[in-house]
């Protein structure tokens, strides 16, 4: 099944560890979206660089929109405050590793 | 915060700018803004108790401001505002029970409804703002009517970006065209809009100063 591959960019005041951002991550798609809305959407953290605070999140084709719509409504990640900004999306890694950020 | 909205991708904002504020304040404003690279526009958002309250504040800051939003608090107020063209956006609170955005007042509206998204729903007690915003956005989708989305945010940790905002609408129901639309060629043709009607070239709609080009 065909994916699509959100960069994240994420802003803390504290650096964030990659389990830390999974759990958040999937307690709010959990919360917005139900169980069945979790397993459709299916998550994945699949490179993460906490020093320059980037994420690369995998979901199946076709529920970009919900993955983005509940990255926007993460407000902390087990109490550490954080601002999880899509910057890109795309069908492809190589082509969000090409992506400059501003 | 001006750092994090240009990471998140916007190149212009609106600055909702109280309307006691001295003028060197609002240039220092801008001046914060404009140093990270954001273009700004002036807005500011009404709250009328009436309708002739409406009508008095539009007549006295309609030329000042680049945007005018009116928060529309009841029913002749929103009516006003859906119908006179000095007003660009008209907000409603999706949890009012007093006043609501209505097929009628659909029919009616000249400008844009906004939908200050993510300051809605990061709020605790979200369920009958999730509910009062999926319904508003499903009659301005059966409508077509302009939608312009916004964060809403004064607050660093609120700023998301415009492809997180335009999903989320679509998630609670706007058209893609119409979503992606309302972050980006919806809020500039307003800011275009007003600030050509600003601009000493403007006389009136349709007619416009232009001077001859020296060769």
């Amino acid at each position: 099944m065909s994916k699509r591959y959100l960069l994240i960019k994420l802003a803390s005041d504290k650096p964030l560890s990659r389990d830390q951002f999974r759990i958040a991550l999937t307690d709010s798609v959990r919360r917005n979206f139900g169980e069945i809305g979790l397993s459709r959407i299916d998550p994945k953290v699949v490179r993460y660089d906490g020093t320059g605070s980037r994420a690369i999140v995998a979901c199946r084709a076709g529920t970009a929109n919900e993955l983005q719509a509940a990255v926007a409504l993460i407000s902390e990640a087990l109490g550490t405050p954080i601002v999880p900004l899509v910057v890109g999306v795309s069908g492809t890694i190589k082509a969000l590793g090409k992506r400059r950020p501003r | 915060m001006a750092k994090l909205i240009r990471i998140a991708g916007y190149s212009a904002i609106g600055l909702t700018i109280p309307t006691g504020l001295m003028r060197d304040r609002i240039e220092l404003v801008k001046t914060v803004f404009e140093e990270a690279g954001l273009e700004t526009a002036l807005r500011i958002d009404l709250t009328a108790s009436s309708r002739m309250d409406l009508l008095r504040l539009l007549r006295r800051f309609r030329n000042s401001y680049d945007v005018i939003a009116v928060k529309c608090t009841n029913q002749r107020v929103a009516t006003v505002a859906c119908r006179d063209r000095r007003v660009d956006l008209i907000i409603f609170d999706p949890t009012s029970r007093s006043v609501r955005f209505s097929h009628p007042l659909a029919n009616l509206l000249r400008g844009a409804i906004e939908f200050n998204l993510v300051s809605s729903l990061l709020k605790e007690t979200r369920t009958d703002v999730f509910s009062g915003i999926v319904k508003q956005c499903a009659i301005a989708r059966e409508h077509k009517v302009k939608v312009v989305l916004s964060s809403g945010c004064n607050r660093p940790d609120q700023v998301r970006s415009p492809l997180q905002i335009a999903a989320l609408a679509s998630v609670m129901g706007l058209s893609e065209t119409q979503s992606h639309a309302g972050v980006s060629a919806t809020p500039l043709s307003i800011i275009k809009r007003n600030l050509a009607h600003r601009s000493p070239q403007f006389v009136e709609e349709g007619v416009r100063v232009v001077l001859p080009k020296v060769a």
